[in-house]
């Protein structure tokens, strides 16, 4: 019986081919969508789930309180990690992890850049980096071994063996091979190609036992059998016992499976993060398959009165309702199936595109049974979607009606059909007004104000010998004529390393715990930025020597310090004085659409990493740039020059952002795109049934624009229908996603009007085809016909 | 084999209602060749729909060799159907994507007959009709009178005991009509009881009793010599 089902299954898809493309087509990309959408959220839901003690793994995060307000975050106290094991009997062993920094690596001639992590002796028996050679119970204990990836010693050793190689890092550091590592997975948060012990930082004199310095982070292992919410409670008022300049606030212990999918906290308590895009992919991938099965359903209802003479004769010849059912169902697997093999083409072509949009590196394990078997799984399940209304509408035919001619089919005014229109064209307008909104908040972001001018603003790190050499490369830069201006800073323009509560000055509430951002540069700071001077004037070491110990405040600072005279205050940072010489307007230092911090920028007494230069406007670029690198290749040769432009730093900020306008576009352009095939399909389908209808009103005198319009109506109703109640819920929708902007736009009236417009003229476009063609037939054929 | 006694159908809608059956009664025997006759609009094709089980009557009593099925739910019916009873239409109602053999095939399908048996019953059924040459061809391929030669092929596959035939020849020329009715007396002869509907007083003669039908009612029976 089987066989006979897919038998004229196939027969019906030769037999009706422009619709069998519609509905392939249309799952197809549908399908390719879910499976998209279903590949990155797979990747998303597997970080850090390889490590074999995943169960036991907790990362230690902090609890404080800010003038009233709850924070949490995961920067510890390096001292934490020690005192977690001595003080909570729950941990076996804790880990800390520095964040990756690059070291320039030499052995013999060959000299590369290393992504290097400085990690705690125990870190390899806590993560699961599976060791190729060496020894992994030593690999991390010597202060002068380093753990390098597979990939990385290949790139130093080819297939020599590197244990016991000796390698040169940042020309100062020798370092002895101790072990080789796989390299971590993509979907693993620690990304490094080498590991350097604790000791060696020690050994340096980088080590610190101060609780005010949040600078790396801190894993725990749990005991078998511990737990954490008895660990938990002894960590909440933590710093109460070690911490004597900060007292207040603790710790808490975050387990692996929700680092990256939650990890955002408000008022202390865990809220979205991750998770939320992985629930709106999830629902948008739902909704895409939907659609493109409402296609198939619409299509297979509106061509039901071909299929209700086989039902009557299969119900008179002795078919079941069930029998009829499975049929039904077997010709919409049938069809997913096909659309099935079409999906994987697609998102074969289509997966570099993906991964290069979404800096992924999913893949499919054509390998693996469970992949495929999932597949399968998909395909049914689309099958069954598509075609559960189908069957269940069309087995239910009466042969008695169908047979003798007097089936009809119903054409009451709300039919399932439309219905399922207006809830295809709903969602794709939903997704258009988004987009919109989405593209509008970016405009609006990219058009304010940032403070500083990026106009031809660079930065490049102090590596090397760049930092002792500083002096020498501004005045090269300088008279050169290569540059107009040069600052020494703390972090790129574009990025906020430091912040701290502990600014003290005159008048300060001793409960007032104020967060500022801190900066710092050593001379000429306002101009090299470009920034507006309110009051004072700029660093000026030259002119005022004592200016390395002098502050700048922006305006949200002096607002929060309660200055009205700000300019020669004394504040208090890292048990220093610096003395307020000026005051500059606010600029974005980190999100474009948060507000800004109050921020303090102290002056040469403090620490550096990075050089700002406004290349000089009368030359070109190229030459500016080809000019300058010969100085920074004269004082700091074995680094490379590796420069980045402040514009495109600035750009960077709204990468997230823009990804979510082009994701909602793509969806919104594929909602569309299958919604359209479907409307097609219905309209070649109304005209070929109308066919005579059409003749005779145009025998009693209809004009084809008459025609054209009746036809295009009825459907444009439909769309209207689905735009009074889209808009509405897009509102809502978008209204909530600006409010995790404190900088946003406003949902203007346009952006429906838009949208209505946009989506009617497409709809009016896709079936207006069909309408003019039935319209300008010649009425003879049709009513010879009869 | 069939005893109809009262039978009543009324179709109704919102404004009108519809007496097709008025308390008909009526019985056939097993091996009988029944013709039913009358104006359009009389009940025949209600009445056919009830004798093939497609329809329920709302009142009155329907015995099949000597069951009470007035009442049956739709799969009671449809296992009664198959079983016993072939359908022969006016339009012929093949189906359009099937074969002439996959069309015979079907209701042995649906009877749950193993393919390598059902081969056999067909090409033997094909072989009776005078239709094996033409057995890969789809129904659009045929002439009329080669369609309604498939269409009995079908109807009497799974050797039913009753053959209902709804105006057979209605859309046959002369010969290819005769050659239809011919096969169904054949049929008769040999053993099948025949009910057919029609507007045809020619192959009405074919038949051993033509009941006449008027507003739901039969209104006169001749027996045939």
């Amino acid at each position: 019986m089987l066989f006979n089902y897919f038998k004229i299954a196939f027969r019906n898809l030769l037999k009706y081919k422009g619709f069998s493309a519609i509905n392939i087509l249309g799952l197809a990309v549908g399908m390719a969508s879910a499976i998209l959408i279903f590949l990155w959220i797979s990747h998303e839901i597997s970080y850090d789930r390889f490590h074999e003690k995943k169960d036991r793994i907790f990362e230690a995060w902090n609890k404080g309180s800010f003038n009233g307000k709850v924070s949490c975050w995961n920067t510890t106290p390096k001292i934490l990690a020690s005192a977690l094991q001595s003080d909570i009997p729950e941990i076996e062993t804790t880990t800390r992890v520095n964040w990756a920094d690059n070291y320039l690596t030499r052995f013999g001639d060959k000299t590369i850049m290393m992504k290097a992590s400085m990690v705690d002796s125990t870190f390899l028996q806590v993560f699961s980096f599976p060791v190729l050679k060496g020894d992994i119970q030593n690999a991390l204990m010597n202060p002068s071994g380093v753990v390098l990836t597979a990939s990385t010693a290949a790139k130093l050793f080819g297939t020599d063996n590197p244990i016991g190689q000796t390698l040169e890092l940042n020309e100062k550091f020798q370092l002895i091979v101790t072990a080789v590592v796989q390299d971590p997975p993509n979907n693993s948060r620690f990304q490094f190609e080498c590991l350097l012990p604790w000791a060696f930082l020690r050994a340096q004199g980088w080590d610190d036992d101060y609780w005010g310095n949040n600078s790396t982070r801190t894993y725990a292992l749990l005991k078998p059998g511990s737990k954490v919410e008895s660990a938990n409670a002894k960590l909440e008022n933590f710093r109460k016992k070690y911490d004597r300049d900060d007292p207040t606030g603790g710790f808490f212990l975050y387990p692996i499976e929700r680092w990256r999918l939650y990890s955002s906290f408000t008022e202390g308590v865990e809220e979205g993060g991750m998770i939320e895009y992985i629930r709106i992919f999830t629902i948008v991938g739902a909704i895409i398959l939907l659609i493109a099965c409402i296609n198939f359903m619409n299509l297979s209802t509106a061509k039901s009165e071909q299929r209700a003479k086989e039902v009557g004769i299969r119900k008179v010849i002795g078919a079941m309702r069930h029998n009829l059912m499975g049929q039904f169902l077997g010709e919409s697997i049938l069809i997913a199936f096909l659309a099935g093999i079409l999906s994987l083409l697609l998102v074969q072509v289509t997966l570099p595109a993906f991964n290069t949009f979404t800096g992924k590196l999913v893949e499919i394990d054509y390998t693996n049974p469970l992949a495929w078997a999932l597949w399968a799984g998909f395909i049914l399940l689309t099958g069954l979607i598509a075609g559960s209304y189908p069957a269940f509408f069309l087995s239910g035919f009466q042969p008695t009606k169908v047979l003798k001619g007097t089936f009809k089919k119903t054409q009451s005014a709300i039919n399932p059909r439309k219905v399922l229109v207006v809830l295809q064209f709903t969602f794709a307008i939903i997704l258009i007004i988004s987009t919109l909104v989405i593209k509008k908040q970016i405009n609006y972001a990219q058009n304010r104000n940032n403070g500083y001018n990026k106009d031809q603003l660079l930065y490049y790190f102090l590596t090397g010998t760049a930092e002792k050499n500083y002096d020498l490369i501004k005045n090269e830069l300088l008279s050169s004529g290569i540059a107009t201006s040069v600052t020494k800073t703390s972090a790129p323009l574009t990025e906020g390393w430091s912040n701290t509560w502990g600014i003290g000055w005159k008048g300060k509430q001793p409960d007032d715990r104020t967060l500022f951002d801190r900066f710092c540069a050593d001379q000429q700071f306002v101009k090299t930025a470009g920034l507006e001077l309110v009051k004072g004037r700029d660093f000026d070491l030259a002119a005022h020597p004592a200016d390395s110990a002098a502050v700048l405040l922006n305006e949200s600072a002096v607002k929060a310090m309660g200055f009205s005279d700000p300019i020669g205050q004394v504040i208090q940072d890292n048990g220093q004085d610096w003395t307020v010489i000026g005051v500059i307007k606010d600029f974005i230092l980190h999100s474009p659409f948060a507000k800004t911090q109050p921020m303090v920028i102290e002056g040469a007494h403090g620490w550096f990493n990075v050089i700002h230069f406004r290349l000089n406007p009368t030359n070109s670029v190229s030459t500016n740039l080809k000019n300058a690198e010969t100085i920074f290749k004269k004082f700091n040769p074995s680094y490379p020059f590796d420069y980045t432009f402040v514009d495109q730093a600035y750009a960077s900020k709204f990468e997230e952002e823009k990804k979510m306008g082009s994701l909602a576009a793509l969806f919104a352009g594929l909602t569309i795109f299958i919604s359209c095939m479907g409307l097609f399909g219905l309209a070649t389908y109304m005209a070929a049934t109308r066919f005579k209808e059409i003749g005779i009103r145009k025998v009693l005198g209809a004009s084809v624009a008459s025609i054209t319009s009746l036809l295009s109506k009825d459907f444009l109703k439909l769309v209207l229908i689905s735009f009074i109640v889209a808009s509405p819920i897009a509102w809502i929708l978008m209204n909530q996603w600006l409010k995790g902007y404190a900088y946003k736009t406003s949902i203007d009236v346009w952006v429906f009007v838009a949208t209505g417009f946009l989506s009617l003229t497409i709809a009016l476009l896709t079936t207006s085809i069909q309408a003019i063609k039935a319209a300008v037939s010649n009425p003879v054929k049709s009513l010879k016909s009869e | 084999m069939i005893k109809i006694s009262n039978l009543e159908k009324i179709y109704r809608t919102e404004e009108v209602e519809t007496v097709a059956l008025n308390k008909l009664s009526l019985e056939v025997k097993e091996g009988e060749f029944v013709a039913i006759m009358g104006p359009s609009g009389c009940g025949k094709s209600t009445l056919l729909n009830i004798l093939g089980l497609l329809d329920d009557p709302d009142a009155g009593s329907f015995l099949f060799n000597g069951i009470e099925v007035a009442g049956f739910n739709e799969r009671k019916r449809a296992d009664l159907r198959k079983h016993n009873i072939g359908f022969v239409f006016q339009s012929f109602n093949l189906i359009d994507e099937l074969t002439v053999y996959e069309n015979v095939e079907l209701p042995l399908i649906y009877t749950g007959v193993k393919p390598a048996e059902r081969k056999k019953i067909v090409e033997d059924v094909l072989d009776k009709m005078v239709i094996m040459h033409r057995r890969n061809h789809y129904p659009q391929q045929l002439s009329g009178g080669q369609q309604q030669r498939v269409a009995v092929a079908r109807a009497v596959v799974n050797n039913p005991k009753l053959i209902l035939a709804d105006e057979p020849t209605g859309n046959l020329d002369s010969s290819n009509g005769n050659e239809v009715m011919q096969l169904l007396t054949d049929l008769n002869e040999q053993g099948t009881t025949i009910i057919m509907v029609t507007h045809s007083e020619h192959d009405a003669r074919y038949s051993h009793r033509i009941v006449r039908m008027l507003d739901g009612q039969t209104v006169m029976e001749n027996i045939m010599v």
